[in-house]
C-alpha cells in the first residue's frame, strides 16, 4: 500500500492534495450546523444526476411518448418509482437546501470580503439550477409541465425588437412542442455537469479564502482544527439526518411536491385553471405579476434574482459577524425572509382580490431592502459605535485588523521593500 | 439554537401546506379515509368491469396486473375474455361513439386518483353529488358533467339502497387509488426499513461525532 502511494506520489500529488484539502485543511472550530448545507448541496448534487442518468435509461423525449414513459417508469421500471421519486424529490430538495445555504451565508455575512467569489460564483451555480430545474420540469409532459414552458418561454416576447424571434428560437417551433421536449431533455441532461464545474470553483475559491464562521472574521490558527476526522464526522451527521428527512417525502409523501395537475397529459388545447410554478420559483414569479407592465415585469424577476450578487457592495458596514452583532441588519434579514414567504404565498395563488396590491407591496419591500442596505448599514455602524461596541466585538474588529496588517507585510517583505528590524 | 431550526422548519412546511390547500372546489370534498383493502380494491375491478369500462379505460392498468391485487388466473380470465392477459384495460365504446354521445371521449381512468387534489376524495365526492330534478341531471361538485348518474344514487332515496351504492363508490375510489399508484404499498414497506436504518445510522453518527470532537477538549 505504502508502496503504491509512494509510486502515485512521485507522479501525482496524492497525499499532499489529502493532505491540504482534508487532514490538514484548517477549518474553524465554532463552525455551526448551519454550515452543515453546502456539503448538504453537493450530495444533492450527486443524487440528481445518478437518479437522472437511470431515468434517462427508459425515458422517452418525445411529445407522444414521454408522459407515457414517466408511467411506464413508476409501474414497469425496476425501482423505477424510487428512482424517479428520489429525483422529483431530489429538486424540492435542492431547493431547500441552497435557500437555507444562501440564508445562511446572508445572516452571517459571509459574502463579505474576501469572499465575494464565493457569493458569485454560488449565484452562478442558482442560475444554473434554476435553468436546469425548469427545463427538467418540462420533461414529464403533464399539464403544468406544458403551460409552465409555454408561459415562461413567452416572457422573453418582452423583450424589445426581437422578442418574438427569441420566443421561437428558444421552443424551435411556435408553440411549446416536441422540439421544445427534445432541447430542454438535451439540456438538462448537459447542465448538471457544467453545474459540477461551476461547483469545483466554488470549492476552489473556498479551499483558498476558507469556510466563514459565526463570528464573522477569520479566527487565529488555534481556533482552526482540521477538516478530518472533526468536519467529516459532523457533515456525515447532518447528511444522515437530512436523508431521514428526504426519504419521509420519497416513500410517504411523494405526490407532495408534483401538482395534480402534472398527472394529466400535455394538452395544448386546454389550459389548467390556475397555472403554478413550482415552490420553488414562487416568490419570483409573484414579482413578475406584480409589475402591470409585462417587460417591467420580466426586469423585476431578472434583477430580483441577480441583486444578491451586489450584497458584497450594498453592505457597507465593517462590522463583523452578520446579523449576529447587527441588529437592524439583523430585523432586516427576517423581514426579508418573512417578505419572501409572503411573496411566495401571493405567487402560488390566481392574482385576485388583495393578492394584488399584497404582492406588489411586498415586490416593494423585497427591492426595498437592497436599496435601504447601503444607507442602514452605515447608519447602524456610526450608531452601534457611538453606543460604544461590546468588547468580544472590538476585539474581534481588532483582530481582523492586526491580520490584515499582517499580511499586507507579508506582502511588502515577498516585495522585497521593507525589511523589519527583527530579522 | 433550536429556535431558529423550528423557524426554519416553519417557514418551509408553511410553503408546502399553503400550496397543498392552495385549490378549493365549489363544495367541500367528503372526508373518505383510503384504507387499500385488498377486498374493497377487488370488488372495485368488478365496479370497474361492468360501469366504468363502458366509457372508460385503464391504459396504465394490464389484466396480469390485476395479480398483485390477488386475483388468481381463472379470476383473470374471466376479467379480460377474448383479450390478451398482457393486454392493457381497454374500454367498450368506440371512440366515434363517446363523440356521438358526449362529444368527447371520456378520460382514462388509471392515474384519475393523482390527476385530482385529494384524488380519491374527489372521485367518491364527484360519484356520491349527482342530483335529480324533474327528470335532469346535475352534479353539485361538477357542473356541466357530461358522465351520467351511473350508480342511480339521485333517484334512490331508502338508505339501504343509498348505502350499497356508496360502498360501490366507495370500492371503485380504492381500486383506482391502487392503479394510479400500484407501487404504494411496496414504497411504504420499503420505506420503513430505509428510514428506520438511517435514523439508527444518524444516531450512531451522532455518538461517533461526540467522541471525536471530546479530542478538542482534552
Amino acid at each position: 500500500m505504502k508502496k503504491v502511494v509512494g509510486w502515485i506520489d512521485q507522479r501525482f500529488p496524492l497525499t499532499a492534495f489529502i493532505k491540504h484539502e482534508l487532514t490538514e485543511y484548517p477549518t474553524p472550530r465554532n463552525l455551526s450546523y448551519w454550515w452543515n448545507f453546502g456539503s448538504l448541496a453537493g450530495v444533492v448534487l450527486v443524487i440528481q444526476i445518478i437518479s437522472g442518468i437511470f431515468l434517462a435509461m427508459h425515458y422517452k423525449a418525445d411529445a407522444a411518448l414521454a408522459f407515457d414513459s414517466v408511467e411506464h417508469i413508476m409501474r414497469d421500471v425496476n425501482y423505477g418509482w424510487l428512482i424517479r421519486f428520489m429525483h422529483s424529490t431530489g429538486a424540492t430538495a435542492f431547493f431547500a437546501v441552497i435557500f437555507i445555504h444562501m440564508a445562511r451565508t446572508l445572516y452571517y455575512g459571509s459574502y463579505r470580503a474576501p469572499r465575494e467569489i464565493m457569493w458569485w460564483t454560488g449565484q452562478l451555480l442558482l442560475l444554473l439550477l434554476m435553468a436546469t430545474a425548469f427545463m427538467g420540469y418540462l420533461l414529464p409532459w403533464g399539464q403544468m409541465s406544458y403551460w409552465g414552458a409555454q408561459v415562461i418561454t413567452s416572457l422573453f416576447g418582452a423583450v424589445p425588437f426581437l422578442g418574438d424571434e427569441l420566443v421561437i428560437w428558444l421552443r424551435g417551433d411556435f408553440t411549446v412542442g416536441d422540439a421544445t421536449l427534445t432541447r430542454f431533455f438535451a439540456l438538462h441532461y448537459l447542465l448538471p455537469f457544467i453545474i459540477v464545474g461551476a461547483v469545483l470553483i466554488h470549492l476552489v475559491a473556498l479551499h483558498q479564502v476558507r469556510s466563514s464562521n459565526p463570528s464573522g472574521i477569520n479566527l487565529a490558527d488555534k481556533d482552526n482544527i482540521p477538516f478530518h476526522p472533526y468536519f467529516t464526522v459532523k457533515d456525515l451527521f447532518g447528511l444522515c439526518v437530512f436523508l431521514t428527512v428526504y426519504s419521509y417525502f420519497v416513500f410517504y409523501n411523494p405526490n407532495l411536491f408534483i401538482e395534480a395537475d402534472n398527472y394529466i397529459p400535455a394538452n395544448p388545447m386546454q389550459t389548467p385553471v390556475h397555472i403554478v410554478p413550482e415552490w420553488y420559483f414562487l416568490p419570483f414569479y409573484a414579482i413578475l405579476r406584480a409589475v402591470p407592465d409585462l417587460l417591467g415585469g420580466v426586469v423585476a424577476m431578472g434583477i430580483s434574482v441577480m441583486i444578491f450578487a451586489a450584497m458584497p457592495f450594498l453592505d457597507r458596514s465593517k462590522i463583523p459577524g452578520g446579523a449576529r452583532y447587527r441588529p437592524f441588519y439583523r430585523v432586516m434579514f427576517y423581514l426579508f425572509l418573512l417578505d419572501v414567504l409572503v411573496l411566495g404565498y401571493v405567487g402560488a395563488n390566481p392574482p385576485e382580490g388583495y393578492l394584488v396590491p399584497l404582492g406588489q407591496v411586498a415586490t416593494f419591500f423585497y427591492f426595498g431592502a437592497f436599496v435601504l442596505l447601503p444607507f442602514g448599514s452605515k447608519m447602524e455602524e456610526k450608531w452601534l459605535r457611538e453606543r460604544g461596541l461590546p468588547p468580544e466585538i472590538v476585539a474581534l474588529m481588532e483582530g481582523e485588523e492586526a491580520q490584515k496588517q499582517d499580511r499586507r507585510k507579508k506582502k511588502e517583505r515577498r516585495k522585497g521593500g521593507v525589511v523589519s528590524d527583527d530579522e | 439554537m433550536m429556535n431558529k431550526t423550528a423557524s426554519i422548519i416553519s417557514i418551509f412546511s408553511m410553503l408546502f401546506i399553503q400550496s397543498v390547500f392552495a385549490s378549493s372546489s365549489a363544495i367541500p370534498l367528503a372526508d373518505i379515509e383510503v384504507s387499500q383493502d385488498q377486498q374493497s380494491i377487488k370488488r372495485g375491478v368488478l365496479v370497474y368491469h361492468n360501469t366504468c369500462r363502458l366509457c372508460h379505460s385503464m391504459k396504465y392498468i394490464k389484466y396480469q396486473h390485476l395479480e398483485q391485487i390477488g386475483f388468481n388466473e381463472s379470476e383473470i380470465d374471466k376479467l379480460r375474455g377474448n383479450a390478451l392477459k398482457t393486454a392493457a384495460m381497454t374500454r367498450l365504446m368506440s371512440d366515434d361513439a363517446s363523440y356521438e354521445l358526449y362529444g368527447m371521449v371520456p378520460p382514462d381512468l388509471s392515474i384519475m386518483a393523482k390527476a385530482r387534489k385529494h384524488g380519491p376524495q374527489y372521485i367518491y365526492t364527484l360519484m356520491t353529488s349527482y342530483k335529480e330534478k324533474d327528470g335532469v341531471y346535475s352534479n353539485t361538485l361538477f357542473p356541466g358533467i357530461k358522465m351520467p348518474d351511473v350508480f342511480d344514487g339521485s333517484t334512490y332515496t331508502d338508505s339501504a339502497t343509498k348505502v350499497a351504492i356508496e360502498v360501490k363508490v366507495r370500492d371503485v375510489t380504492e381500486f383506482l387509488t391502487w392503479s394510479a399508484d400500484p407501487r404504494a404499498a411496496e414504497r411504504k414497506n420499503l420505506g420503513k426499513y430505509v428510514i428506520a436504518y438511517l435514523i439508527i445510522l444518524s444516531t450512531m453518527f451522532y455518538f461517533v461525532m461526540k467522541r471525536v470532537w471530546r479530542r478538542l477538549d482534552e
